[in-house]
């Protein structure tokens, strides 16, 4: 947390959040001068509900990232939802029942490995990678890597196809508004931000730190439930290898997006710039008439970029 | 950081994390002996107990393990190294195209990989020692930027192929009775156990995990290990690059995709903390083993028993065990904070 009271001011406080806001801006500049293709609002919505899952991810990562945990199991959580959440449409529940199970079933992961960091205390990247490969395993040894086929009532919430596609990205925007404003305005949205910076003062505070930390990785594995929920209205059938690698392209969003490893520092909407900068690699590339094997090493390069700027802004700050 | 407690006595060796790993190990090894081995209509002896799948396992498990030993002295230091497997991947690529577009002699082209491969390790140590920058992050960040390099300069498409002989030997044939690259695993592994556990090196590398700020007071130069680690790290890894090619005799974008995971779970298991500070190269060994022995044993069990899924199985199991491995290790800790509390408060 930044001193709310400093002379350098909010551009200071934020520069992070603004640089990668700036890149971004820069890099729809370009395609506005370069390939205006780009900006066709059908293609551009199509991209936005494709990434409109895996935001919501983000910010649940940004949560737990700010609480100095990590959870890299999403991915697996996420397929394992979907299939599951896939199933029970398919043998006809109604979708706010299928919605309310997916979700359920991700916050039930979320407990788990919550109960295994928070109470027995044991380092959440080991947790994670083996519930992680636990869960991936698991659902590939019953489902065979079956694809499971959805109803046509489930296909964008049974209305047209760009109606369905607003209203996954505005209820995603909306949920990611109404967390960003949680996480700074709420008690429990500070509480993370003080475990993350120091578990030990936290405490002494009167915070129960670690059922912060349980309750983090619960808001995680709920948030991914409802992704992979609106994941699945997008598609008439759903692969149980959805969702595969997702953990990384969420961290790397938090991470870009001014969200410290090390805990208690960034936010919502620096992840939304984050997640914004890396999503727009791969279309760019192909407006570009860049080959798109290129779009990972580039993904890459940001990550590393914006971790050295970082690093570098901090060394200057600590010399002057 | 050996406690007086723990450095004599057979029963606290018996309750040694390795120990007890080590029978886990043989317990695994003797029940797919007994349900893995059969014998076919024509009389002869199949599955887990030849000594063929036995060599089978030990080849199979080279690469992973190569990974797992770069990784031990990482995670001894707290760190942690999420990009040895795209580096395996990058290297195997980089390899061919010496040897291949270059047209340069199989030992120079291997040369020059353990070269790029020591490069790569030290981009990693550069960006965490000079910047400071969290582990996690910078090789999260390298993950990505090796494995799409690699897919980069292949553009998703070439595979090279065609190795000479003389180089297939390296990951197909047998060497005084032992498969080739089992040689040069156990010549790293050897090697790797003499620094951790015999040297002024290792010992440091402890004390970085352990208290990165008091071994900087001790006077150990505290970056200058930190970046020999990870730069170990990258020419290890164009090692079981090298061993990769040779085993497939192909080099594709997608080598050792994954890797990364299983050769961190390995280390776990095998004892090493990830908070740094502790750790052992036998117990690293020993987590390769049993995580293999358990894919391999699975896939030589009868139909009945395996439900058709030996892969799949293998990695829930290893999955399952890692979990218990650390649940096992934090109980002593969890029990005695509760009995400490539950002291501590007033009784009603």
């Amino acid at each position: 947390m930044t001193p709310v009271s400093s002379h350098s001011g909010w551009i200071s406080r934020n520069f992070r959040e603004l640089s990668v806001a700036a890149a971004l801006l820069l890099v729809l500049g370009a395609m506005a001068a370069f390939a205006p293709a780009f900006f066709q609002p059908q293609p551009l919505l199509s991209l936005a509900t494709r990434e409109a899952p895996a935001l919501l991810v983000a910010c649940g990562m940004a949560a737990v990232i700010i609480t100095r945990q990590i959870d890299i199991s999403v991915g697996s959580q996420f397929s394992v939802c979907s299939v599951c959440a896939a199933l029970l449409a398919a043998r006809g529940w109604p979708l706010p029942a299928v919605l309310l199970a997916a979700v359920s079933l991700g916050a039930l992961f979320g407990a788990l490995n919550g109960m295994l960091v928070a109470t027995l205390r044991l380092p959440s990247i080991v947790v994670t990678l083996a519930t992680m490969v636990t869960l991936r395993q698991g659902l590939n040894l019953v489902r065979q890597g079956e694809f499971v086929n959805l109803p046509d009532r489930t296909q964008w919430f049974g209305l047209s196809q760009t109606a369905g596609q607003i209203t996954l990205v505005t209820s995603a925007l909306v949920g990611l508004t109404l967390l960003a404003l949680a996480l700074r305005h709420l008690a429990a949205g500070r509480f993370l931000y003080a475990v993350g910076s120091d578990a030990e003062a936290a405490r002494l505070a009167g915070i129960r730190a670690q059922a912060v930390t349980f309750g983090a990785f619960v808001f995680i594995g709920a948030l991914t439930g409802l992704a992979a929920m609106m994941n699945l209205v997008q598609s008439p059938q759903v692969q149980p290898l959805t969702g595969m690698g997702m953990e990384l392209k969420v961290i790397a969003a938090a991470v870009v997006g001014g969200v410290a490893i090390s805990g208690g520092r960034g936010g919502l909407w620096g992840t939304l710039a984050g997640f914004l900068l890396l999503a727009c690699v791969a279309p760019a590339l192909t407006h570009l008439h860049i080959e798109a094997y290129w779009e990972k090493a580039i993904q890459g390069a940001i990550i590393l970029l914006a971790v050295v700027a970082d690093g570098l802004r901090r060394g200057r700050k600590a010399r002057a | 950081m050996k406690t007086p407690a723990q450095s004599h006595g057979w029963k606290s060796l018996l309750l040694r994390h390795e120990t007890l790993l080590l029978l886990v190990l043989v317990a695994e090894w003797v029940f797919f002996y007994f349900a893995g081995t059969t014998t076919n209509r024509r009389g002869v002896v199949v599955g887990f107990g030849t000594l063929d799948r036995q060599f089978d396992i030990l080849r199979h498990s080279c690469e992973i393990g190569l990974l797992a030993l770069a990784l031990t002295p990482i995670i001894i230091t707290a760190g942690i190294d999420l990009s040895v497997g795209s580096l395996l991947g990058l290297c195997a690529i980089l390899f061919g195209q010496l040897w291949h577009d270059a047209g340069l002699s199989v030992p120079v082209a291997i040369a020059l990989t353990l070269v790029l491969g020591a490069l790569g390790g030290a981009l990693n140590a550069a960006l965490i020692t000079r910047l400071r920058l969290p582990t996690l992050i910078v090789t999260l960040g390298t993950y990505s930027l090796f494995r799409g390099l690699a897919e980069a300069i292949t553009r998703g498409a070439v595979t090279y192929t065609d190795f000479p002989s003389e180089f297939l030997f390296l990951g197909q044939e047998r060497w005084a009775g032992l498969p080739v690259q089992a040689w040069l695993f156990f010549g790293v592994a050897i090697a790797i156990w003499l620094m951790v556990h015999r040297t002024t090196l290792g010992r440091s590398f402890r004390a970085i995990g352990y208290a990165p700020e008091g071994a900087r007071y001790a006077g150990l130069p505290v970056n200058r290990r930190i970046a020999l680690a990870y730069i170990l790290a990258g020419v290890i890894c164009a090692l079981a690059a090298i061993i990769y090619t040779a085993r497939l005799g192909q080099a594709k974008a997608d080598a050792g995709t994954g890797y990364e995971l299983f050769a961190i779970t390995a280390v776990v298991l095998g004892g090493t903390s990830i908070f740094g500070g502790s750790g052992s190269v036998h117990g690293t060994l020993l987590g390769v083993a049993a995580i293999a022995v358990l894919k391999n044993g699975l896939a030589c069990l009868p139909a009945v028993m395996r439900l058709n899924a030996a892969e799949e199985m293998s990695g829930m199991l290893t999955g399952a065990l890692l979990l218990l491995a650390l649940a096992a290790g934090a109980l002593p800790r969890f029990v005695s904070q509760w009995r400490g509390r539950r002291a501590a408060s007033p009784s009603p």
